[in-house]
């Protein structure tokens, strides 16, 4: 209970109060009532951040999870049952990599992989005799976000993967079984009757990864430091810079602020359609 | 950082020895009035650039001139210091004396906020004014604004940086291109690689590479009044003007011509330096700061270094500085190590490590690179032509400038677009500084 008062509860309140301030990290803040707001909304930057987030919850929500549930079942149904159990938990740990790897090391290795020159990504295309589409991936515009969206996806699959592994488990195998029998194709199988029983998981998966999409700020930071231009800038990143970079905190709270607002609005939703769709 | 015991036991003698002396003459010994004390030292320089070298010289010096006093030394991050140095400055935690971010956003804003201890008095009793010169000492100079360049003394450099073009004199031989000159000789000279299938300057976009490039070539069509409105806010700035649509629009050009990599925007600054010492670049715009890397890290080839030609201005200043806290409780002592920093032995070791000193004795300097560093920047700073660097007027300037270079040599932004874009930050400060 302390430590909830102390480490989440008194900087959150803290950091409303700064939102109505100007203030320079240093001094006393002055009160300026919604100046912040006001800005925060004639802020092209903020706005350009707020659509690369809904970006980033594509990258690290809708995708990973699409991919993710077909790979589990995949993995359980027929790697599983034709390999064994080894082979797919082998599997899934290198799926899973990703998650448990340092952020930094990731940003230094993806920038490697992606370094326009000498980089692996266009030495394996130049090597493949498809040296059209080399390009310089986030030293560009077009291209920078596209470039980050994939290591995003990259780096959320194992999370997702190992709950709806775990999901499958604890679901019953003959409804899978019977439905063959039926002379249901795999196809069939999956959207009919995989999906269904996975329905707890796959909210629970959606929820935190929008979540974790809308905070993202490591791999911004370490990839691209949200250029070139603002083609990667997040609201944590535009954040963070105002707050350490730019010394106007009292700024900085606001974008935490709202960014704060939102999620909690998007988890009321989630779980409004989730006990919607358990009802049913 | 100890001192072997033998060293250790002479300097106590000799402190005991020079104590009783000044006791029986009537003054106060430096071993005396602060034996017992705790004196704490941060800086952030790699134990292995020049700046390091020296500065551990100069606790090691240090420690044998005050047997009584223990010293602390913390090593610190360059991160550390600028994005949470006024935390610091202001909690109970902070150190006597320690090496501080130079700028109007870093030391102007602790300065500015009575975090740091004016050390004009000081500096004239111990004359350090006259050991730098003025061009180098602004950025100890801050103004009750916090803007740089005027103002009293906050903090004292020790080492100088200035940006150069970087040449490897092995290609320029064998494809026969002489050291240009003026703009227009390096331009031709450029041609002449790229003539050859040679991308002639290696640079980085993706880091400072493209700013200091992007600055340079503004300062080719600037005088030092434009540097004082731009960097000290003493006049109106329009980013429209005749130096930044050149600097803006030749960057394009350059692109364009293929004087370097379209590839640049994606590039770090490592990346930039790899090229250039692995011996398939020809050229690099930038800063001292990688002479020492370049002397252990050039095998194959002979290098030198010509000042941007036809520039009678650059990008360059007096290096970070030291500053003592305003919670300093041994401010004597921090000054006696700030004195000690200027010291021309401590100064030779830091030319001979690979550094800019900033005084002294050119003829003691005897690597011939680090000698014709220190010689360029005695030159520049006597003939005020260090022109500091473009990020520095605002704060997160350095980021939003790499951004807008990004945009601009990606063709995502046009040369009108990018001077705005580069205006924005700049006239929002200085709307606050009014």
């Amino acid at each position: 209970m302390v430590g909830l008062l102390l480490v989440v509860a008194i900087p959150f309140v803290t950091n409303i109060i700064l939102s109505f301030t100007k203030w320079a990290g240093i001094g006393s803040p002055s009160f300026i009532g919604f100046d912040n707001y006001i800005r925060l909304l004639r802020d092209g930057n903020f706005w350009v951040s707020f659509l690369n987030s809904i970006a980033m919850i594509v990258s690290m929500a809708l995708v990973p999870t699409a991919i993710s549930l077909l790979l589990a079942a995949l993995l359980s149904d027929f790697i599983g049952s034709k390999f064994g159990p080894r082979i797919a938990s082998f599997f899934r740990a290198g799926f899973y990599l990703p998650q448990i790897l340092p952020v930094t090391v990731v940003g230094i290795l993806w920038g490697w992989i992606l370094l326009p020159s000498s980089g692996v990504l266009n030495s394996v295309l130049d090597g493949a005799g498809l040296g059209a589409l080399k390009s310089n991936w986030l030293g560009q515009p077009s291209t920078a976000l596209a470039a980050v969206m994939a290591v995003m996806v990259w780096f959320q699959v194992g999370y997702c993967l190992v709950m709806f592994m775990a999901g499958l488990a604890r679901t019953d195998p003959s409804l899978t079984e019977a439905a063959s029998l039926d002379g249901a194709t795999w196809p069939q199988r999956f959207f009919h009757v995989i999906i269904p029983q996975l329905k707890p998981e796959i909210y629970v998966v959606l929820l935190t990864t929008s979540i974790t999409a809308l905070k993202v700020f490591a791999p911004i930071f370490v990839l691209t430091k949200g250029g070139p231009g603002n083609a990667t800038t997040v609201p944590s990143y535009f954040a963070w810079q105002n707050f350490f970079s730019k010394n106007q905190v009292g700024y900085g709270s606001t974008i935490s602020t709202v960014m704060t607002i939102l999620i909690i609005i998007l988890a009321m939703i989630f779980l409004k359609v989730q006990s919607k769709g358990q009802e049913h | 950082m100890k001192i072997p015991s033998f060293r250790r036991r002479a300097a106590v003698v000799a402190a005991v020895a020079v104590s009783a002396v000044l006791a029986l003459s009537g003054c106060g010994g430096p071993g005396g009035s602060n034996a017992g004390k705790t004196f704490t030292v941060w800086w952030f320089e790699s134990p292995d650039s020049a700046m390091g070298v020296a500065s551990a010289q100069v606790l090691k010096d240090f420690e044998a001139a005050h047997p009584g006093v223990k010293v602390k030394f913390e090593q610190k991050s360059f991160d550390q210091i600028q994005q949470s140095g006024t935390m610091i400055l202001n909690s109970s935690s902070a150190p006597d004396v320690l090496e501080y971010a130079k700028g109007s956003a870093t030391a102007g804003l602790a300065a500015k906020s009575g975090l740091l201890t004016d050390l004009t008095d000081v500096a004239s009793k111990k004359g350090w004014d006259k050991k730098m010169a003025p061009s180098v000492a602004a950025v100890g100079h801050y103004d009750q604004r916090g803007v740089l360049g005027e103002g009293p003394l906050y903090g004292v450099p020790n080492y100088g940086e200035f940006v150069g073009v970087y040449y490897n004199k092995d290609m320029f031989a064998k494809y026969g291109v002489k050291v240009p000159t003026t703009l227009a000789g390096l331009e031709s000279a450029m041609d002449a690689f790229v003539a050859k299938g040679v991308t002639p300057l290696t640079m980085s976009g993706a880091e400072y590479g493209a700013n200091h490039l992007w600055y340079e070539l503004a300062l080719s069509q600037a005088d030092r009044s434009w540097v004082d409105n731009f960097q000290l806010f003493k006049g109106p700035v329009n980013f429209n003007d005749k130096a930044w649509t050149f600097a803006a629009q030749t960057l394009v050009d350059w692109g364009k011509k293929g004087y370097f990599s379209q590839d640049s925007t994606g590039i770090k600054a490592t990346d930039m330096l790899n090229a250039f010492t692995s011996g398939t670049s020809p050229m690099m715009v930038s800063g001292s700061w990688f002479d020492g890397q370049l002397k252990t890290g050039v095998k194959n080839f002979q290098w030198g270094e010509f000042q941007f030609p036809g520039n009678k201005l650059t990008a360059g200043s007096g290096g970070n500085i030291w500053v003592v806290p305003s919670k300093s409780e041994n401010k004597d002592l921090a000054y006696d190590f700030i004195n000690r920093t200027l010291e021309t032995s401590n100064q030779n070791l830091l030319g001979n490590s690979g550094g800019v000193p900033v005084a002294a004795d050119p003829a003691a300097v005897t690597d011939t690179h680090s000698r014709a560093a220190a010689t360029t920047f005695k030159t520049l700073a006597g003939s005020d032509g260090l022109a500091y660097y473009p990020d520095w007027p605002a704060p997160g300037y350095y980021d939003q400038q790499v951004k807008a270079l990004q945009g601009l040599l990606t063709g995502a932004l046009t040369v009108k677009e990018f001077n705005d874009t580069i205006s924005k930050p700049y006239e929002d400060y200085a709307s606050q500084l009014k």
